[in-house]
């Protein structure tokens, strides 16, 4: 795998020895979950869904925005320390 | 989607950049080497750049919706019908590049030696690798027009006598831009005039040889390190060229445009991508040594920054004092340093690889995000250059008005002390603009929305880094390199 960082490879993907890989069936492109790729499908083949396809997708895509609001959650979390944080060197330091 | 919540982002992401870099301002007292106290130590400058670029990361997570990603990377005007323009643009910068180069040979020759004097030099390091090469990523590459060595080899036959073996993609030009900055920073080139004249005919004669060898086409297109670089930062400009004539896009998009177009990107398949075919793009994402060369051009500006600050004179006295030759301490530098670089890009890329939980092998990754790294390196470069272009812009005016009898009284502008706020700025903007750039990437390449978000954790992290090694660097008194 090193070598391959060198020479120019034209392979994009690096696939482990197991079998349970989840593949997309229009471009064979593999995704480490059947989550990954049933979005994949809606995205990127959305013409040409099955029906359960279609279900799959639009049940990921749940999945996906009920974890984005959590993220978020998270994210504002995380600015509001950065911002206190940042304050209060400021404070500390133009204070001293 | 929710264009409100995006335009509400917008304004607290402008609010929180005014509000943490008003202190910043306070601090520039501290860059010059005035009296003047800094209130604001640089520690906590640098600190705040890279809370900056964290915050930035975590407010452009907001923006998740693929269509608007897609139509922000992809806005653009066209200006068709300008390929007659195109085509006497391209004679007169080619006779101004011949004009300039000619110049160059004649004033380094026979003009004064003062080196702040010397028109060959002034043309060299300020107007060129200074006020050109601004001009190169904030308006566009017009390198390839302006290139004296490549209008003089439009002479001799384009096919070349030797192949090039393809897997040696752009390590040639890596080991080349390495080469000249080390060049650069150990011989006097900036201040020997004839030497000077010496190095530019001898860099004419070989990209001459190198092109007749290997063919034009291979010779500018991908061995010639100077070309290439103009060519990576052209890819930040906003005016591009396409197949008939010019567009504009944002600062920093079209270094999106090789990912959206690539078969795995997401919205491959709808078919706009072939549309843009034939817009003249020549390096492919998988090109080997083109990440390295993304790095090495980041490594090389800050690299040129370093070896002008204080801490790398008391770094280097006791290790020359020693024995060990400067020269070689200068080159153990530029390669130790550039390893850093590039371990530090690599580690980052594999750990939002595994953070992707993707099959996208790790040199793919690396190579679809290295374009995000170009901002970063037009920031710092305007950062360091603009300054210096500003301050010796008169002298250039009164020398290029009579070159071989200078007048004697020179004057140089002598910058305000918020032009160290300003510097900083340009190094901020290029990491915000890089933050967005690995953001538009990372939806191209993997599916849902956590994902391609988890993705770029640890590249933003490195990103961090970036900006406060080089907001450091910005902050230091700049000195001569010293021993060389």
């Amino acid at each position: 795998m090193i070598s391959n960082e060198f020479t120019g490879s034209d392979d994009p993907f690096d696939v482990p020895n197991s079998e349970d890989v989840a593949r997309c069936p229009h471009c064979d492109r593999p995704f480490a979950s059947a989550h990954q790729r049933d979005l994949h499908l809606g995205e990127v083949h959305g013409d040409r869904l099955t029906d359960d396809e279609r279900a799959a997708f639009d049940a990921g895509i749940e999945e996906e925005h009920d974890r984005l609001w959590m993220y978020h959650f998270k994210a504002v979390i995380m600015l509001l320390v950065i911002y206190m944080a940042t304050g209060l060197l400021y404070l500390i330091v133009l204070s001293g | 989607m929710r264009r409100s919540s995006v335009s509400l982002c917008l304004a607290v992401l402008l609010g929180s950049l005014v509000a943490l870099v008003r202190p910043v301002a306070a601090h520039v007292g501290g860059l010059t080497d005035t009296t003047v106290s800094a209130p604001v130590p640089t520690w906590l400058t640098v600190l705040t750049g890279g809370a900056i670029v964290g915050v930035s990361f975590l407010l452009t997570s907001v923006v998740t919706d693929h269509d608007l990603i897609r139509g922000v990377a992809g806005a653009h005007i066209r200006l068709p019908g300008l390929a007659t323009l195109r085509r006497w643009g391209r004679r007169a910068f080619q006779l101004l590049g011949l004009g300039a180069l000619a110049f160059i040979v004649v004033t380094g020759m026979v003009g004064p030696t003062t080196p702040t004097e010397n028109a060959a030099i002034l043309l060299v390091w300020a107007a060129w690798w200074g006020g050109f090469t601004m001009t190169v990523y904030l308006l566009g590459n017009s390198w390839p027009a302006v290139d004296p060595v490549r209008t003089l080899a439009g002479l001799i036959p384009s096919a070349g006598r030797f192949s090039y073996p393809d897997r040696l993609g752009a390590w040639p030009s890596v080991a080349g831009l390495l080469g000249l900055v080390y060049f650069e920073v150990v011989m006097p080139v900036a201040s020997a005039p004839r030497f000077l004249t010496v190095v530019v005919l001898a860099y004419v004669l070989v990209g001459l040889l190198g092109a007749w060898a290997f063919g034009r086409a291979t010779w500018f297109g991908t061995i010639d390190p100077v070309a290439r670089v103009f060519r990576v930062y052209g890819r930040f400009a906003p005016i591009q060229r396409t197949a008939d004539g010019f567009e504009l896009r944002l600062p920093g998009n079209t270094l999106i445009d090789d990912a959206t177009s690539h078969p795995l990107a997401r919205g491959s398949s709808g078919g706009d991508a072939s549309e843009d075919a034939g817009s003249g793009r020549a390096t492919p994402i998988n090109e080997a040594g083109q990440t390295a060369f993304i790095v090495a051009l980041l490594w090389v500006t800050t690299y040129d920054g370093l070896v002008a600050t204080p801490l790398w004179r008391a770094f280097a006295t006791p290790i020359v004092g020693v024995g060990i030759p400067p020269l070689v301490l200068y080159l153990v530098a530029i390669l130790a340093g550039f390893a850093l670089f590039l371990a530090l890009y690599r580690l980052a890329t594999r750990r939002g690889r595994d953070a992707a939980e993707t099959y996208v092998s790790a040199r793919f990754f690396q190579d679809w995000f290295a374009p995000a790294l170009v901002p970063i390196a037009a920031g710092y470069h305007i950062a360091h250059f603009f300054g210096y272009f500003l301050s010796l812009s008169p002298a250039l005016l009164a020398v290029l008005g009579s070159p071989l009898a200078p007048p004697t009284e020179l004057l140089v502008i002598v910058l305000p002390e918020w032009w160290g706020s300003i510097q900083l700025l340009f190094v901020l903007v290029g990491h915000l603009i890089a933050v967005w750039v690995a953001h538009a990437l990372a939806f191209e390449l993997f599916p849902g929305i956590l994902t391609p978000l988890r993705s770029q954790y640890p590249l933003v992290l490195a990103m961090i880094v970036y900006t406060m090694i080089s907001a450091w660097i910005v902050t230091q008194p700049f000195g001569a390199p010293p021993f060389v």
